[in-house]
């Protein structure tokens, strides 16, 4: 009888801890279950051959896949280098643990998503490997921001060089156009020159005189752009300084067959800004957009000037049915000294320039752009 | 009114090969000219000749264009100067040369603006000359002086300003 009793008390025991352990197991379900829903970080776990068990709410948010679509494939697969992946997670099977900074993995879109990624192996109690653990940190627009602050560094620096080099690009320049100018001057005085020669030898120092002043043209240019100057800020009727842009360009529109079309809102736009630097960015947008439909070989040419109020400024967007950009191009479109344009006609200095001078208003410039279609550029600028 | 045979011209640059051609345009064009390569030989040159204008240039070694213009001021106070500067440095110039230059005019130069610059300089030199020159005048005339006294004085003036 004795030995029931103890039995029993025995049994009541081991029931009471088994109950406390499923309590201890279901909290820490609980806890491990709201760490893989709320986490942003993809979470995974996956057997020794690296095939998917399990993948957080976050690694869905990270990855664009759901947690179906992936069940039951290969983890490497998602990522861009599944070597490189290979790699690291036999290190972590060796050394229990492994980290890799900005490991490149592939969205369901097909854009690439960086990722700061640690790996866990996981064993049993006979320390046999039975699987890995990944914690993944989405980096990727702090890598962008990082990028572009760099590429923003560099161009600040680029400028300084440019600016430096057309400093003293200037000085040789002035020598030259003196000298032609003195040339100029000794052939027109001369005596005993063959007409022919008088002629040659006048068009080449004309030739000279026009080349250095696109030189002239160039450094000033390159100089207006790394110089910070401080806008001037007047009040400006918008529509009447779009208007004046235009007129700027009457000769050169007169025998191209390009209509310039005025969207203008109905109410007037007025705003306090500097005026020459807005006809500026204006007219380089606008001769832009000449540019390209020229290229495009249109006689049905179009350039659209829509203006629009919003809640903090104005908004002025330039619309042509040109060339277009491609999407190659379109990430260089403000990089310095960037051009599509054969040489001599192009300097690549006017989008960065209009930028730089959109960001000192305190406006922001962005374009949308097809190849074959056409582009459209957009300026807003605060009212004041 | 401005024969330019009449208008000494100072240049003050220390890029040589510039002031060789650009005097010898200058020259051609019947200016007369007088070329310096620094702040100190301008200087030293404008203690001995009279000028109508000085063309400067901003950044020199040695002391630099605001300097110069100053000094020259003192010596001849109806010279006037045209200031050569860089591009972005027009501020920095304005601010610093309260010597009020006559024009500031940006490098590399255009000649014929050049050319017509230092004609206006010119003008204004006598303009200003002569508004100084007629008060001058009248304060010996108001001075009470006799008529020799005054035609003393005036005989003084004319040297003064270079009038015959």
């Amino acid at each position: 009888m004795e030995s029931i009793d103890s039995l029993k008390d025995e049994l009541k025991q081991v029931s009471q801890e088994l109950s406390s352990h499923k309590i201890e197991l279901h909290q820490t379900r609980g806890y491990l279950q709201s760490i893989l829903q709320n986490s942003r970080d993809m979470i995974f776990a996956t057997e020794v051959s690296g095939l998917l068990i399990s993948f957080s709410k976050g690694g869905e948010k990270v990855l664009g896949y759901t947690w179906g679509s992936v069940a039951g494939n290969f983890i490497k697969d998602f990522t861009s280098d599944p070597l490189e992946f290979e790699r690291l997670m036999a290190a972590s099977q060796e050394e229990g643990s492994a980290v890799r900074l900005e490991l490149p993995f592939r969205h369901k879109d097909g854009h690439t998503v960086y990722c700061d990624v640690s790996l866990i192996s996981l064993t049993n109690t006979k320390g046999q490997n039975i699987g890995t653990i990944g914690v993944c940190r989405d980096v990727t627009r702090w890598k962008k921001l990082q990028e572009d602050l760099i590429r923003v560094d560099r161009l600040a620096e680029i400028g300084r060089i440019a600016s430096g080099i057309a400093h003293e690009i200037n000085n040789p320049l002035a020598v030259i156009s003196e000298i032609s100018g003195w040339a100029g001057a000794v052939v027109s005085d001369a005596k005993g020159l063959t007409h022919e020669d008088r002629e040659e030898l006048e068009t080449a120092v004309k030739r000279i005189k026009e080349q250095t002043r696109r030189c002239k043209g160039i450094t000033h240019q390159l100089l207006g752009f790394v110089r910070d100057s401080t806008p001037d800020k007047t009040k400006i009727d918008v529509h009447e300084l779009l208007k004046e842009t235009i007129k700027f360009l009457k000769p050169e529109l007169r025998y191209l067959p390009i209509e310039i079309i005025f969207n203008f809102s109905k109410e007037p736009l007025s705003i306090k800004s500097d005026p020459n630097m807005m006809e500026q960015v204006f007219l380089n947008l606008i001769t832009n957009a000449i540019y390209a439909i020229r290229e495009e070989g249109r006689n049905d040419g179009k350039v659209e000037i829509r203006t629009k109020k919003t809640d903090s400024g104005v908004e002025v967007s330039i619309e042509d049915n040109g060339i277009g950009i491609s999407e190659e191009n379109q990430a260089k479109i403000f990089d310095l000294f960037f051009t599509t344009k054969p040489p001599g006609k192009g300097t690549g200095l006017g989008l960065p320039i209009c930028q730089n001078i959109i960001k000192n208003l305190g406006g922001s410039l962005s374009f949308k752009s097809e190849s074959g279609v056409g582009s459209i550029f957009t300026v807003r600028i605060p009212f004041s | 009114m401005s024969e330019k045979s009449d208008i000494k011209v100072l240049l003050i640059d220390d890029e040589q090969t510039l002031l060789e051609y650009l005097s010898k345009r200058l020259l051609r064009e019947e200016f007369t000219v007088k070329v310096t390569f620094s702040g100190e030989e301008a200087i030293e040159v404008a203690t001995n000749d009279n000028f109508d204008v000085a063309v400067v240039d901003l950044k020199m070694p040695g002391i630099d264009g605001v300097e110069t213009q100053k000094r020259l001021h003192e010596i001849q106070p109806f010279l006037q100067c045209i200031v050569l500067t860089g591009h972005g440095s027009i501020e920095t110039a304005l601010e610093s040369g309260q010597e009020d230059a006559f024009q500031y005019l940006l490098k590399p130069i255009d000649y014929e603006i050049l050319v017509k610059t230092i004609k206006d300089a010119y003008e204004k030199k006598l303009e200003s000359q002569n508004v100084r020159f007629r008060e001058h005048v009248e304060e010996i005339y108001r001075s009470g002086l006799g008529a020799k006294g005054i035609r003393k004085a005036i005989n003084k003036l004319r040297k003064i300003y270079g009038i015959d």
